[in-house]
């Protein structure tokens, strides 16, 4: 069974917010609603020593799951291979996932009374494709994978590099990892 | 952007409070009941109480973003929502079922044994239900205001300070009106000690109240993240204060602790009323001051530039 994974160079992403465009027009999302924004840090330091990240934030597919586990229905799931979903005929819009997700990443549909969020794109990896924020990045800054294959690109910048998972001192475990870019600009 | 995106409205709140006042008027009257005998708090303060959890519920379904299949939160056992929507319930139907016993004409109202059993089944699901709201907010561990166990600590003393107003303005609206007393349709709660005690007694358990409170907002503003520091501040000088301060602690705190230490029981009912007006307040911000969450690197930012009301205008340009 494949674990699936992202990991996000920050190094790489100029911060165009293409995959925002590409999500929302993918997943058909109402104006007022963002899957994964991407956030700036910055600038900071002194001149001419600036710096500035831009940090692409989506569902991090938690391994241990606030959410699913706040769910009064059952609509929130975990899958096997680690994608996080919503079974949208079960959801009654009551929010408590909303509440309890550290990120920030469940939203309220108000047109359908319902939440939704980010799921990998799972249409298109059931089918074998690449998330669709993935296929847009034209910065490579997005690598989508299975983690349990040595041989994939995810396992092996995870493996090769420092990442980091956001508000990991929460115990949620995310499934998307950041490399933060900082010291190697600063170079 | 509007902020029904993310987070809990009004009913929400006024569920907890309902839910907190209904399930300890409910366990008062179990455990006066069980301990101290027939007719220790009023047959209308004993309806009040499964009435109250009703309203809760029914707020609780509004708030739903699909109200009519409001039956699937009854799913998950492992989601606290879960428990307290079957407690709730059970809550409603041996409360219904117990302050029945107090109209003598039903032909079952002599049955002790079985009463016994349902004030039981009165303290535990209404301790249930006065409870779960408060461990529900503690475990988010992103919402650095609600998040511990302080927060719990305040909903239960809460859910007894009204739960127990509750209880007096009954006994006072029902001594009134006592024409079905008199007719010997319902038991009568005169001679109650209880009753007797419950002003002075909220009284005491308001004043922990207010003590427990400076403590908690003192705690979180010298909190251990800066978020939890910031989110308190919002209670001592910032958008919050006001309400907090003047409806909650003065109005819905201070006021009913000298009220309630008078003779008189038309002032006792008013001062049960500024409390219970107090939780429901309290409630209200508490719910509100779950916007403020751990934010992630720049979202702060993000977020503040998202343009705020211009859905309809989206919407209709779309
Ligand atoms: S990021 Fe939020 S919605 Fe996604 S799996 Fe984690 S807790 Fe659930
Ligand atoms: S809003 Fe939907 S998915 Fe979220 S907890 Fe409620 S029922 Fe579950």
């Amino acid at each position: 069974m494949a674990r699936y994974a992202m990991v996000i160079d920050t190094r790489r992403c100029i911060g165009c917010q293409s995959c925002t465009v590409a999500c929302k027009v993918h997943n058909e999302l109402p104006v007022d609603m963002i899957y994964n924004p991407v956030t700036t840090v910055g600038p900071t330091g002194v001149f001419p020593n600036l710096h500035m990240v831009h940090i692409p934030l989506l569902c991090m597919h938690c391994e241990n799951t606030p959410c699913v586990d706040a769910c009064p229905t059952g609509a929130s799931l975990r899958r096997e291979d680690g994608i996080v979903w919503i079974d949208e005929k079960k959801c009654v819009g009551c929010k408590a996932c909303v509440m309890a997700c550290p990120y920030g990443a469940r939203i309220f549909n108000q047109e359908k009374g319902i939440v939704q969020k980010c799921d990998f794109c799972l249409d298109r990896v059931e089918k074998g494709n690449i998330p669709r924020c993935v296929q847009s990045c034209h910065q490579k800054a997005r690598i989508f994978g299975d983690l349990d294959d040595p041989n994939s690109e995810v396992a092996k910048l995870k493996n090769s590099h420092h990442t980091v998972r956001l508000l990991d001192e929460l115990g949620s475990k995310p499934s998307v990892f950041y490399i933060y870019g900082l010291e190697a600009r600063m170079k | 952007m509007s902020r029904k995106h993310d987070e809990w409205g009004w009913m929400l709140a006024a569920d907890f409070f309902f839910a907190g006042l209904g399930g300890a008027m409910l366990a008062i009257a179990g455990i006066a009941d069980l301990f101290l005998g027939d007719a220790q708090t009023s047959v209308l303060g004993n309806f009040a109480g499964a009435i109250f959890i009703a309203i809760g519920a029914g707020l609780l379904i509004l708030e739903l973003g699909r109200p009519f299949q409001a039956f699937r939160v009854f799913m998950n056992p492992k989601s606290i929502l879960t428990f307290g929507a079957w407690n709730m319930t059970f809550a409603i139907i041996a409360g219904l079922l117990f302050a029945s016993f107090g109209i003598t004409i039903l032909p079952w109202s002599g049955f002790i044994l079985v009463r016994k059993f349902l004030a039981a089944f009165c303290v535990i699901f209404g301790l249930v239900v006065a409870t779960y709201p408060g461990v529900l907010l503690a475990r988010h561990k992103a919402r650095p205001f609600w998040n511990g166990p302080g927060i719990m600590v305040l909903f239960f003393l809460s859910s007894f300070i009204t739960g127990m107003a509750g209880h007096i303005l009954s006994g006072y609206v029902i001594g009134e009106s006592s024409w079905f007393i008199a007719e010997g349709y319902i038991v009568s709660s005169f001679s109650s000690l209880v009753l007797q005690d419950l002003p002075h007694l909220t009284a005491i358990m308001l004043l922990f109240q207010l003590i427990f409170w400076a403590g908690y907002i003192w705690i979180k503003r010298s909190g251990g993240t800066e978020r939890e520091a910031e989110a308190a501040q919002r209670w001592v000088n910032g958008d919050l204060s006001a309400s907090f301060q003047l409806g909650f602690i003065l109005l819905g705190t201070i006021v009913p602790i000298v009220l309630l230490l008078f003779t008189t029981p038309a002032i006792h009912s008013v001062g049960a009323c500024l409390a219970i007006l107090g939780g429901a307040i309290m409630r209200y911000l508490v719910v509100r001051a779950g916007e403020d969450r751990t934010w992630l690197p720049g979202e702060q930012k993000y977020r503040s530039r998202l343009p705020v009301g211009d859905e309809e205008f989206l919407k209709v340009w779309k």
